[in-house]
């Protein structure tokens, strides 16, 4: 009968949808592969043991923000204050291990509440007083970056134990502990959009708001709940990148919301809302460190590395047109 | 129907509106008379000079300095200069730069003390402000072009960084070796004379071989990843020249984390704290040290000496130093490393 086939119809369409999604990652996967492969011959140092430990290392901060950016688009919103809100944090943290004299885990903690907080203004900003993500996430970049050079007197700061560079230059066996960051983070983000009701309803939220607001979902929590992880993980990346270079500098991460943009829409994600997973933007955060680890191996300069990553971008966004126009033909 | 009517007609107000904008402002700029440097006559003796001093940015321990030179001159006057302090925070920022110029110049401040972020387009930011009768002087970075009467304190990059290669060849000797160089901003004035003054250093030394040349785009972060890079494609890799303070950071960081400390040769630019200790610990060996105090001093008293007295005031190179470990207590070298009121080295 009709309710039958509207059930079908529906499986259906989730099923393509899904099908669709893993076809994208597919192609950023291949992507990545090709370029894999293409640096692996085209540079005899490429392969070895130093660079790609220096390449798990050098992702590390943009794939642990831009998987707290994957939420954020996956509601269909942006969170253009990553960058400054890395910044802040990075600096906070060094100043409370320098000034304040703070054990190393507790300032990492320390950062990461301060992108959690920077995170909940946005997050309140988009949900409760109706701003625009774009808009309410660029004044925080701004703001952001401004009280970053207020409490720092516009000098790096400097002073964190040594121990500190455990975080972003450390290793557990083989394994740099950047690396290990970026699992536990990819782990715990694919639990969350996954396994639980954030999740489910950031989906929802990003498909289609106003259903999800008549069926029930409480969406000034949940919306809030999105942007406060993104910021929170933004923190914890301005930590990491602090501890690469054992210092809180002011100036770091401008532009950081770039990349990691990009990382998650040429992994699946769609700035429309509704797409988007943690494997994908994983392989756009390799993607775009390879382009740049590459690039500097080829004695490419940084402005070719520039028009790259922007064109992979293009690419990845008009396939995501495409895929979309070909799913709703599907369904009609 | 109505509403897309209402909307198109809006739309073409703004755009006219916006057009209109746009032409005026060109109007004003290049209205206002050609008021010359100074005023013409000097200022009122009672009323204290009112100077922004403007870097290329904020952030940076070289800045840090010229404030402190800026100030301590202003100090000296005891009450007759007032000087603000204020920058964009990205040296590659030149739009934020030139608005902020711009707002001083609105402002009402007697003189502009700064260096500029881009040649070319400050050059506009200058004429446009000695048409309004504000004295302008640079410092560390000058315009194109440089107008006659607006000396520039700064230092002469091309010969300080000649003596780069030099530096190098010494520590690598006969054999020589192969060299990195890794540059912070194309475009600016700065950046271009010490490559200048680099590369005809190095035709002078043939056994030494540049193999990779990576921007920093004056940020730490990014000279510790390009600098990892280029180790790992230049495993050989005999020394580096990293032309400002984040470079040379990131640099030896990326040096020291791949346990080569010692074995690369790194010569830096300038000499912030960290730098220093890099000198001290030996992972860098020398620095090409500027003497930013005295940039931020010499500019801020010939903009008050231009705008009480009407004077002409000639450019200056405020000089460089070359700190390594065996002169850094060197008590000349320490009064510029460590610059105070007190103890100026000027």
């Amino acid at each position: 009968m009709s309710s039958t086939a509207t059930t079908e119809e529906r499986g259906g369409s989730a099923l393509r949808e899904r099908l669709s999604g893993a076809i994208s990652q597919l192609a950023a996967a291949g992507a990545l592969i090709v370029v894999f492969i293409f640096l692996s011959f085209a540079s005899p140092v490429f392969l070895s043991a130093d660079n790609l430990f220096n390449i798990g290392s050098q992702t590390a901060v943009t794939a642990v923000i831009a998987i707290g950016m994957t939420l954020v688009i996956i509601t269909a919103g942006i969170d253009l204050s990553v960058g400054s809100v890395a910044a802040l944090s990075g600096v906070l943290g060094v100043m409370m291990m320098a000034n304040a004299g703070l054990p190393v885990p507790v300032a990492i903690l320390g950062g990461t509440l301060v992108g959690a907080i920077c995170g909940l203004v946005n997050g309140l900003l988009v949900s409760v007083a109706g701003l625009n993500p774009f808009i309410a996430t660029l004044g925080m970049l701004t703001v952001a970056r401004g009280l970053t050079f207020i409490f720092t007197n516009a000098v790096a700061v400097f002073g964190a134990p040594s121990s500190f560079r455990l975080l972003g230059q450390g290793v557990l066996g083989p394994i740099p502990i950047p690396v290990l960051m970026i699992l536990l983070v990819a782990v715990a983000g694919y639990i969350v959009l996954s396994r639980t009701r954030l999740g489910r309803y950031a989906y929802a939220m990003g498909s289609n708001l106003e259903a999800a607001r008549l069926s029930g979902i409480p969406i000034r929590r949940y919306l809030t709940s999105v942007y406060v992880i993104s910021g929170a993980l933004a923190g914890f990346g301005g930590m990491i990148a602090a501890s690469r270079v054992n210092s809180g500098q002011p100036n770091f991460g401008i532009g950081l919301e770039l990349d990691v943009i990009a990382a998650a829409v040429i992994g699946g994600a769609s700035l429309f809302g509704g797409q988007g997973t943690v494997v994908g933007t994983l392989i756009g955060a390799f993607l775009v460190a390879l382009i740049r680890n590459g690039s500097v191996l080829l004695d490419v300069n940084t402005f070719y590395q520039q028009v790259i990553i922007g064109v992979v971008i293009w690419l990845a966004v008009i396939w995501d047109q495409y895929r979309r126009r070909r799913l709703a033909a599907a369904s009609e | 129907m109505r509403r897309r009517q209402v909307l198109a007609v809006l739309l073409a107000a703004s755009l006219a509106l916006v057009a209109a904008v746009a032409c005026g402002a060109q109007v004003r700029e290049s209205g206002g008379g050609g008021g010359s440097q100074g005023g013409g006559g000097g200022k009122g003796e009672n009323a204290p000079v009112q100077l922004a001093v403007v870097p290329k940015a904020i952030g940076f321990d070289f800045w840090e300095q010229v404030r402190r030179g800026a100030e301590c001159a202003a100090q000296k006057t005891s009450g007759q200069a007032d000087v603000q302090w204020d920058g964009v925070t990205t040296e590659t920022d030149v739009n934020g730069q030139v608005n902020l110029l711009q707002n001083f110049i609105t402002q009402g401040v007697d003189g502009l003390v700064y260096a500029a972020t881009d040649a070319k387009v400050l050059s506009k930011v200058t004429q446009s402000a000695k048409q309004q009768g504000v004295t302008v002087v640079n410092i560390d970075s000058g315009t194109e072009p440089q107008p006659p009467d607006v000396p520039v304190f700064a230092t002469d990059n091309v010969a300080a960084a000649e003596q780069v290669p030099e530096l190098i060849a010494k520590e690598l000797g006969k054999e020589g070796g192969e060299v990195a160089f890794i540059p912070f901003q194309q475009g600016t004035v700065t950046n271009e004379q010490r490559e200048e003054g680099f590369k005809n250093g190095l035709k002078k030394h043939p056994e030494l071989e540049l193999v990779a040349e990576q921007s920093s785009q004056s940020d730490y972060n990014k000279a510790l990843q390009v600098t990892e890079d280029i180790l790992t494609a230049h495993p050989d890799l005999d020394a580096i020249f990293a032309a400002n303070e984040p470079g040379v950071l990131g640099a030896a960081e990326a040096v020291r984390q791949a346990g080569k400390a010692g074995d690369v040769v790194i010569i830096g630019w300038d000499a912030s704290s960290e730098e220093v200790q890099g000198v001290s610990d030996g992972v860098i060996s020398a620095l090409v040290v500027q003497n930013p105090f005295k940039m931020g001093y010499d500019g801020t008293n010939a903009a008050i000496k231009i705008i009480r007295e009407g004077a002409k005031v000639e450019s200056e190179d405020t000089g460089s130093t070359i700190v390594t470990k065996d002169n850094l207590q060197d008590p000349k070298v320490q009064s510029v490393l460590n610059p105070s009121c007190e103890n100026p080295p000027v």
